[in-house]
């Protein structure tokens, strides 16, 4: 029985939507309206019930759990992902907007909202996404690992592979061999794991080309994940872990390493060297002209001599300070169980993420209303 | 035939996927059938925890862990099986453990473990308040560790039986449209539950029974059919699970007069006494008026923000989202929601059915390890023990025997059973069968039973069961026909609600969860310590049998706590 169905005696409200139909088998795409009565309380995917059931039989979705955990209703409302059972429709039809739904992107459309999700699933595999412990007989009883071992690896564990943050990848937009922020946060939930024994190897296969360097950091996956997981941090991690490593070939992290360098001996970005310092000599020189176009413009600060700035000592300060923490590596990013705390429940103004923690005995900003 | 394997398993959620990776283990070829990707599986939405006597909260053994499931069975489960369960459950925990489970873990960095209802000691092992999650996660990376086939978006929909065995399954592949006939020496079924015969239940919209119905039609009996637990805490309205380890870290129940009420109801146990005895607790409290809007309060908010955050972070997200209820401010609604089938296809301890070939285990089997009330967390670990002992037992009797045949003539009539399903041109939709189904199934087969109800359910079952004759499905395309997979879902469904019904007037005594307080409110030893069974009769509806207990060391006591 469909959720919606079953508190009849509920109040209702009428719900309007557009949907981008998608029928494979002909080809033809249509954005769709739709008007239907609702109970109160609906979200997204109970709306989409009610449609299937009375008005078009033919509209195509996945859903499961319908309770945030099993990842099957992804999709687009407006153009950015979200999970259909958890967007509550009441304040939407409140505002009188009249919502667009389509299928998530950089995946391809099977039927109206379903997409293939082997190519999300193929990225997954190139992980090798299981525990290489490193011992040859496991202990008789299981591996003590601390709380603190495994929280470094928490937010990662929430993933429910829904492919949310997929969808929303830019760089996967150009690039769409690019591994992606659920795949690497996979990795990352191996790399940080204590008990994983395959660190160097796992860092390596994902500092290769397609891989961790590639993301162009726009957070729309942290964005729109809807269980806290992250992706970026996890993909900064991976970088932080990388370079402690020393598995610092890649371009990426040569550029990561210069802005430290950079910082810590002037307290600027010395961008001029930052194209050597990052893509070798031979390759910066085939830029020179295109770097001259930018200096004739005064983009491009002369390199000689160093500008220092005048507070370089406070920036050292903290180079040093963190140094001294031994926060490198992914201990320098992890933000751990009060970042959880903060993960955004509600579109009616629950905890969000920039929001203070809420501290006992304080009314949270939702339950006025 | 499309494919051919030593050992099918259908469905991939725990119990699926743990007989699979035991069957691969044993050196079969194995491949799984599942209508949804194995990490989407119902198994995933678990909250509180996997029962094993590890002792790292307390002194435990598995003897004591026995005890308290015969004793929260009331005394209908299979002492044998139980047995098997306790003992081989820690070994099964820390297996999942060295595969790299996230469990959340002590000062001295061990497996934690909560206080859970009806049980002695702190025995539920769990992963904050997503135990199913983490589960679910860590089986599917061991699957793809081994590379097992996996047939997935496949609805599973007819076994195939010749020469008295089960030697494969016909499924519709839902991405691409048409029949599919997957040959194996044996297969295992474990596609989970039946929750969705209910209107207010935690259960997933995929919990439609379909491995149980598909033994119903190839003759194998049902046991104990009758017993759908009703989770105390279900969130109002949508019937979310709320996790019983909500009770577990000292949460408490209130009326509407703000009373803890369980003072009367189970004054030692209190909020962690059995399901049932709650559930049965909270259905009276509302009933006599102290309710709620038709809910009672969980309260956490004693608990403190950083308990709440730290360890029941999921069960804040739920009701936030699903409730607008903050809990560490408020108290969270909850009412009793079917939430898992203790009957199920009838098992041996190796999952093996009275057919030849074909092996079930996790909720869709009835070992039965539940019997009338299944304690929480003993779900999770049944799923790991039996789905490992079904998928090991399968392959050895794979390995041990060859030929597969699938005659023409099986999937021949099928396909004509299926285009003409199709090929109907108007009829009633599905979904007003499935919600009269449900919405009945509530009023007249829930947490109380009375007589006349539950003859009026068979009535109304059987009424349901001619429109079904005449059900029309709209989308006649191939790709994702969701409405063809549902249409067959009810189908399933409708057999399996005929099969409660005649179990449950069969049963004239309260036991767990079947609870008659207004005729037969006493439990009945000298002719009720028996289980039920139901097959299908020529005529297609449910006939009944009964079967006896297996008692090994423990004799029936009045249960209270």
């Amino acid at each position: 029985m469909s959720e919606a169905a079953v508190h009849t005696e509920a109040a209702t409200m009428q719900v309007r939507l557009k949907i981008w139909r998608f029928d494979s088998e002909t080809g033809e795409r249509a954005l769709r309206d739709y008007e239907i009565d609702a109970p109160e309380w609906s979200c997204l995917l109970d709306v989409l019930d009610i449609i299937k059931d009375r008005v078009d039989g033919t509209l195509a979705y996945r859903k499961s759990c319908r309770m945030m955990i099993c990842g099957s209703c992804g999709m687009r409302m407006d153009g950015a992902a979200v999970l259909a059972c958890k967007e509550r429709m009441k304040p939407i039809v409140d505002s009188g907007h009249v919502p667009v739904i389509s299928a998530m992107g950089n995946l391809p459309i099977l039927k109206d909202l379903v997409v293939d999700m082997e190519p999300f699933w193929s990225k997954m595999r190139a992980m090798k996404p299981w525990l290489q412990p490193g011992y040859e007989e496991p202990p008789a009883r299981e591996r003590l690992a601390s709380q603190e071992q495994m929280n470094v690896i928490h937010k990662e564990a929430l993933c429910i592979n829904c492919g949310c943050c997929v969808s929303e990848c830019n760089s996967m937009e150009s690039d769409p061999d690019f591994l992606g922020p659920a795949a690497l946060a996979k990795g990352m939930r191996f790399v940080g794991d204590a008990r994983d024994g395959a660190e160097i190897e796992r860092l390596e296969a994902y500092n290769s080309e397609h891989g961790i360097w590639d993301c162009t950091r726009c957070y729309f996956c942290t964005e729109r994940c809807p269980k806290g997981v992250d992706p970026r941090d996890a993909i900064a991690k991976l970088g932080a872990e990388s370079i402690k490593h020393g598995i610092d070939r890649d371009m990426g992290a040569k550029h990561a390493k210069w802005f430290v360098t950079s910082a810590k001996t002037t307290g600027w970005l010395r961008e001029t060297e930052l194209v050597p310092k990052t893509q070798g000599v031979v390759s910066a020189i085939k830029e020179v002209k295109f770097a001259m176009g930018l200096a004739r413009r005064g983009k491009v600060p002369p390199p000689f001599p160093p500008h220092v700035a005048e507070g370089v000592g406070e920036s050292r300060a903290l180079y040093d300070l963190v140094s001294e923490q031994g926060r490198d590596g992914a201990a320098g990013i992890v933000q751990g169980e009060r970042a959880l705390a903060r993960i955004e429940h509600t579109d009616e103004g629950g905890a969000r993420r920039d929001a203070p923690e809420i501290t006992p005995g304080e009314t949270p900003p939702h339950a006025e209303g | 035939m499309d494919a051919k394997h030593d050992v099918l398993v259908i469905g991939a959620g725990c119990a699926g996927m743990r007989a699979a990776i035991a069957a691969h283990d044993a050196g079969a070829d194995v491949a799984m059938v599942s209508k949804i990707h194995p990490v989407r599986s119902h198994s995933g939405a678990a909250e509180g925890g996997i029962n094993a006597a590890l002792g790292n909260a307390s002194e435990d053994d598995p003897e004591k862990h026995a005890f308290d499931t015969v004793k929260g069975s009331d005394y209908l489960g299979d002492q044998d099986a139980i047995e098997i369960l306790c003992n081989e459950a820690p070994g099964d925990v820390y297996e999942l453990e060295h595969w790299g489970a996230v469990f959340s873990r002590t000062e001295d960095g061990r497996i934690a473990q909560r206080p859970f209802g009806a049980a002695g000691e702190p025995r539920t092992a769990y992963a904050a308040d997503i135990t199913g999650h983490v589960l679910i996660q860590v089986l599917y990376e061991q699957v793809l560790k081994r590379d097992l086939r996996v047939y997935e978006e496949y609805f599973a929909w007819k076994l195939v039986v010749d020469d008295d065995r089960c030697q494969g399954v016909i499924a519709w592949d839902l991405l691409h449209g048409g029949l599919k006939t997957i040959g194996a020496k044996t297969v295992i079924l474990a596609t989970g539950g039946a929750g969705r015969l209910y209107t207010g239940t935690t259960n997933a919209y995929a919990c439609t029974g379909d491995g149980m119905a598909m033994a119903l039609r190839v003759g194998v009996a049902l046991e104990d059919m009758e017993m759908m637990q009703f989770h105390p805490t279900t969130l109002s309205p949508t019937g979310v699970l709320i996790t019983e380890g909500c009770r577990g870290e000292g949460a408490h129940l209130l009326n509407s007069e703000g009373d803890r009420f369980l003072t009367r109801y189970a004054p030692n146990a209190m909020e962690l006494a059995s399901r049932d005895v709650i559930s049965r607790a909270e259905q009276t409290e509302i009933d006599e008026g102290r309710g709620v809007d038709g809910s009672v309060l969980l309260d956490l908010r004693h608990l403190g923000a950083e308990k709440i955050i730290e360890r029941l972070h999921g069960t804040r997200e739920l009701s936030l989202t699903f409730a607008l209820v903050d809990p560490i401010h408020e108290p969270i609604p909850v009412r009793p929601g079917a939430h898992y089938h203790m009957g199920g296809v009838d098992t041996d301890v190796d999952g093996l059915t009275s057919l030849t070939g074909l092996y079930a285990a996790g909720e869709c089997a009835c070992v039965s390890v539940h019997g009338a009330n299944r304690l929480g967390g003993n779900a999770l670990m049944e799923t790991i023990t039996f789905g490992k002992r079904a998928g090991r037992h399968a392959a050895e009797w794979a390995l041990s025997n060859t030929a597969v045949l699938v005659p023409p003539s099986v999937e021949a009539d099928s396909e004509r059973e299926l285009r003409a399903l199709l090929g109907r041109a108007e009829g009633e939709r599905p979904w007003t069968i499935r919600d009269e189904l449900a919405r009945t199934m509530h009023e007249n087969f829930g947490v109380f039973r009375r007589e006349e109800q539950m003859q009026e359910q068979g009535r109304i079952v059987e009424r349901l069961g001619e429109r079904y004759q005449r059900v029309f499905v709209e989308d006649k395309g191939s790709v994702f026909n969701s409405d063809l997979t549902q249409a067959l879902e009810l189908g399933f469904m409708l057999e399996l609600a005929d099969c409660m019904v005649v179990s449950g007037l069969a049963r004239k005594e309260s036991r767990g969860a079947h609870a008659r307080p207004y005729d037969y409110p006493d439990r009945d030893d000298e002719s009720y310590m028996r289980h039920t069974l139901t097959t299908l009769d020529a005529d297609g509806r449910a006939q009944l049998d009964w079967k006896p207990v297996t008692a090994t060391k423990w004799q029936p006591m009045e249960r209270t706590y």
